[in-house]
């Protein structure tokens, strides 16, 4: 998340909000987004509703793998990384400002 | 003799191990949602007690839904 907070600017700039989401409790996300100065909403998936939902629970560790999904303003999935390519937020960068330039 | 019994304990011990090492691993799961689909709505939880939803940026923003595994960890 570090690494998506890097890039928080160009992700607005290209009108895109981040959310990031994992099974951990409000209470850690709050005491890691102080840690790591983390602005953008951390999202508590706790019970894996969601991460079950979208086919990313992993058993092996009870949760998420690693994913970035870019959605448009219609609601549509356009972009979807896994694990490396979705810890380094590049390719979504310009998926995004991909996204606004066709529009 | 004690340490020929210890020993063969101790392989004994090894061999399940061995054998759960053979196994491969399991396949990670695999995005139930896919390119051109829509994106299932939520409702969660921010670390301030906020709760989101996906619906809310709808005809107002892209969204980048970045899943993690744990917090405390790097990406």
């Amino acid at each position: 998340m570090q690494a998506f907070q890097q890039n928080l600017s160009k992700l607005e700039a290209a009108d895109t909000q981040v959310l990031g989401v994992s099974m951990d409790s409000p209470f850690s996300n709050k005491a890691w987004a102080e840690k790591i100065g983390v602005t953008f909403p951390l999202l508590s998936d706790w019970g894996g509703d969601v991460t079950k939902e979208y086919g990313l629970y992993n058993p092996k560790y009870k949760a998420a793998r690693r994913a970035t999904f870019v959605i448009d303003k219609d609601g549509k999935v356009t972009d979807i990384k896994l694990d490396a390519e979705a810890i380094d937020p590049t390719k979504t960068v310009e998926a995004c400002q991909a996204k606004k330039l066709n529009r | 003799m004690k340490q020929f019994f210890l020993a063969t304990l101790l392989a004994a011990n090894m061999i399940p191990a061995l054998h759960a090492a053979d196994q491969p691993a399991p396949a990670p799961p695999m995005p139930k949602v896919k390119i051109g689909e829509m994106a299932p709505d939520f409702t969660l939880t921010d670390q301030n007690g906020t709760k989101i939803s996906l619906d809310q940026y709808k005809g107002k923003k892209n969204v980048a839904l970045a899943f993690y595994v744990f917090a405390f960890t790097g990406g």
